[in-house]
């Protein structure tokens, strides 16, 4: 084990998979010559050359289909969005073939392919750079939607989406890019897609997040168990497809209570899907209706103040719990 | 159209009760004039519309409990209507019911969502047969849902005809396998629902297995009904908190016996000057509050992970009032003169027993005392009012024969307090430190003038 950031073991992954199998290679704007936006991709080109490392013009739609097309003939692709923002100008080449070429062509073709990018709010980026995108792809069958919440996960994930051999959509956090923790350093360590985790153990109440909002759901859980005696069990879910529940319906078997965190925006988010999972498994289970902490349903503002009201922070997820307690505010 | 809503009067409020309308339906209202009055667990406070109007329906009935956030009432701006449902239920609140259904689900977002039992379950677990059989009855018996917005009572409305208990699906499943009649449980959740919590209670009041009884000759006694008193949400508030403070704090008691004839001839002195009311107390909260100054770990509270020695000395003062206990707090009282805090006292006490007590006028004390002398009790013990770590029980001055220096008995005045302290915050010794300070400042009545 050591000490990595989150970019770190993004690159890490890269890199080793890259030394690893030769047909793994990445494109992507900025990510050669300029080392990428968030420097994900430093180094690389100077390591593994301009055949491995490409610049791209600014034509997502045009490195998707790349890709896709790469991954049929049997390179295994990574394309890096400089935000997965971007990637809405290829939701076709992803969606329409990507995600269908397997099922097409009968099993007989694979698309070992993965797009990775960053996501989600960051600081003043505004409404069309700072959206989160794990329902929309976790919508459609055929791709596999990863959003993992440390850096340990972000390096073995990563791993499993370059060497599966389906597309992967990659949520990379950029708020968590900096975020420091203890990664294996084996070279062929992996973490399976599918299964959740419980992050933390607890017997009161039930908290289901994944990404950025698990880090901020535990730090919630230490402040309830210190200040109030009160133990939350947070479940990271890691993958939203495939999404594995199996864990979070235990938990609440034993909490009887669930609240379910997620940045994004409340209408048809993956916080909807979770509830609407628990209730349907768990309903004798329940002594109140599963809570969910969300974004609020707005373009995300500029202005530092407005975007601050308009993501969950750790007031929101107490309300959530003390709403599932019974527990006056 | 503004809307009136329960307040939240205090940290630990989740609900009012509607004392009294004050205006009617229809009615025109100014902004600024009370519309309502509620009595909170402390307090009855008077709630004034935000907006110039004519008053909506009323939301709850004089004597309902509304949860903290709910609208009591909605004041409609000039040529507005209320919501055709809510007149219609309003005013015919009887009138073709299922009609009337349809139209208002879109309104009913959020009633949908807390009511899961509305749908068909999919559980896994569940076998059909019982809960589809279980649930057909149920939406038959259950009539028309109500809304939340019409004028109905916010209280679970068990044994109404046509209407259903609300519960959580765990709750249920509880009664069920635990023979709990759910119908008898009173639901403390949002809206009455009954929660697994009151079944857990609801049970263990139950299952009590009835002893064999002995045998005994038949004797005649005359029967004398039960009285129950139902409880105010003060009285609520009293025995949580006191349960709260004997269960967790290490409770132990120091007796002190104070000579305080010196201090009885000031304060008729000072009466006598300056025809002010002043009493004793008023004397002994300033000795209190200097003493106290000299001993910060008196004045201090208990944490899980520090004890706050509070920099400020605020005393709170245990008021009767014909509904119960209630602790106005003479803030800083250290740097009050015993005049000023005379003054004080007797005005949050007027206050008090008139429930007109303003939240940061009863809370954050750092120590209480507690003064039965007028009630001729020498002396007794009170419970710690957390976070304080100690509070102070004062006995009445009372002229009583004791032993003088020279051991030749002489009659003087003498008073016993009593403080109880949170042993996890005072030792023996500092508690009686303590004491002896504040008997230099009862016995040396000076003192209280110099402030040492």
């Amino acid at each position: 084990m050591s000490e990595k950031s989150y970019r770190d073991a993004i690159r890490d992954a890269m890199m080793e998979e890259m030394d690893r199998d030769p047909k793994v290679l990445i494109m992507g704007e900025d990510i050669g010559v300029y080392e990428g936006t968030f420097r994900i991709t430093a180094g690389m080109l100077k390591k593994y050359g301009p055949k491995r490392v490409i610049d791209t013009p600014i034509a997502e739609a045009g490195m998707a289909g790349t890709a896709v097309g790469m991954a049929m003939l049997g390179l295994r692709p990574i394309v890096e969005m400089m935000t997965m923002n971007f990637a809405i100008v290829a939701a076709d080449q992803i969606l329409n073939h990507a995600a269908k070429v397997r099922y097409f062509s009968g099993g007989q073709v694979d698309v070992p392919m993965v797009i990775r990018g960053p996501q989600g709010v960051g600081v003043q980026l505004s409404a069309q750079h700072s959206q989160s995108f794990e329902s929309f792809y976790a919508h459609f069958p055929g791709i596999h939607v990863v959003a993992p919440a440390t850096p340990a996960d972000a390096k073995g994930m990563l791993k499993t989406a370059i060497r599966g051999k389906d597309p992967v959509i990659f949520l990379e956090s950029a708020a968590l890019y900096g975020m420091k923790g203890e990664v294996p350093d084996d070279p062929d360590f992996t973490v399976p897609f599918g299964k959740s985790r419980i992050a933390r153990e607890g017997k009161d109440v039930t908290i289901v997040s994944y990404s950025r909002m698990l880090q901020l759901s535990l730090a919630v859980a230490d402040k309830l168990s210190k200040d109030e005696g009160v133990e939350c069990e947070v479940i990271d879910l890691r993958t939203l497809r495939p999404l594995d529940m199996d864990p979070v319906y235990a938990s609440v078997e034993k909490t009887h209570r669930a609240v379910v965190v997620q940045e994004q925006w409340k209408p048809f988010g993956a916080a909807a899907e979770i509830a609407a999972s628990i209730t349907e498994a768990c309903f004798d289970d329940l002594d109140a209706p599963v809570y969910r902490v969300t974004g609020e349903d707005v373009p995300m503002p500029y202005a530092r103040n407005l975007e601050l009201l308009a993501v969950p922070h750790e007031e929101h997820i107490l309300r959530g719990i003390r709403k599932v307690m019974y527990v006056a505010e | 159209m503004s809307e009136v809503i329960m307040p939240k009067a205090g940290d630990a409020m989740t609900e009012g009760k509607v004392v009294r309308w004050y205006k009617q339906p229809g009615d025109a209202v100014k902004r600024g004039e009370p519309v309502a009055e509620i009595e909170t667990d402390k307090v009855n406070l008077d709630l004034e519309a935000e907006a110039d109007g004519t008053l909506g329906a009323h939301q709850a009935k004089e004597g309902d409990m509304v949860p903290v956030g709910n609208v009591l009432v909605k004041i409609l701006a000039p040529g507005e209507k209320e919501a055709e449902k809510e007149e219609a239920k309003a005013e015919a609140p009887k009138a073709e019911p299922k009609a009337e259904s349809p139209k208002e689900e879109p309104q009913k977002e959020e009633a949908k969502a807390d009511e899961p039992q509305q749908r068909r379950s999919t559980d896994k677990k569940e076998s059909v047969k019982h809960t589809t059989g279980e649930y057909h009855e149920a939406i038959e018996q259950r009539g028309p849902r109500r809304d939340r917005t019409a004028p109905e009572p916010a209280e679970p409305a068990s044994g109404e005809p046509g209407d259903r208990k609300r519960s959580s699906p765990l709750a249920r499943r509880m009664a069920r396998e635990m023979g709990v009649n759910l119908d008898q449980v009173q639901g403390s959740g949002p809206r009455g629902r009954v929660i697994a919590a009151d079944i857990k209670n609801a049970q263990t009041s139950d299952a009590k297995p009835e002893a064999p009884r002995p045998q005994v000759a038949a004797v005649h006694y005359e029967p004398r009904g039960t009285t129950t008193i139902p409880l105010t949400a003060m009285r609520r508030t009293i025995a949580k908190r006191l349960a709260e403070s004997t269960g967790p704090i290490p409770h132990f008691y120091l007796t002190a016996d104070y000579d305080v004839t010196n201090l009885v001839s000031m304060r008729q002195q000072m009466v006598e000057m300056t025809g002010s009311k002043v009493s004793l107390n008023d004397f002994l909260i300033r000795g209190i509050a200097l003493a106290l100054a000299q001993h910060p770990n008196i004045n201090a509270s208990w944490g899980d992970e520090a004890i706050t020695q509070h920099g400020d000395i605020h005393i709170g003062v245990a008021v009767a009032t014909a509904d119960g206990l209630i602790t106005p707090v003479i803030r800083n009282a250290d740097q009050k003169s015993v005049l000023e805090i005379a003054t004080e006292v007797r005005a949050l006490a007027e206050k008090a027993k008139n429930r007109k007590l303003k939240p940061d006028e009863y809370q954050h004390s750092t120590f209480t005392i507690s003064n039965l002398g007028a009630w001729g009790i020498e002396e007794f013990t009170a419970i710690i009012n957390p976070p304080n770590a100690a509070i102070l029980a004062i006995g009445a001055a009372e002229a009583r024969p004791v032993a003088d220096a020279n051991r030749q008995l002489v009659v003087r005045d003498r008073m016993k307090v009593t403080m109880s302290c949170d042993h996890r915050v005072i030792d023996g010794a500092t508690g009686a430190e303590f004491l002896k300070t504040l008997r230099q400042f009862v016995e040396q009545p000076l003192r209280l003038v110099t402030g040492f």
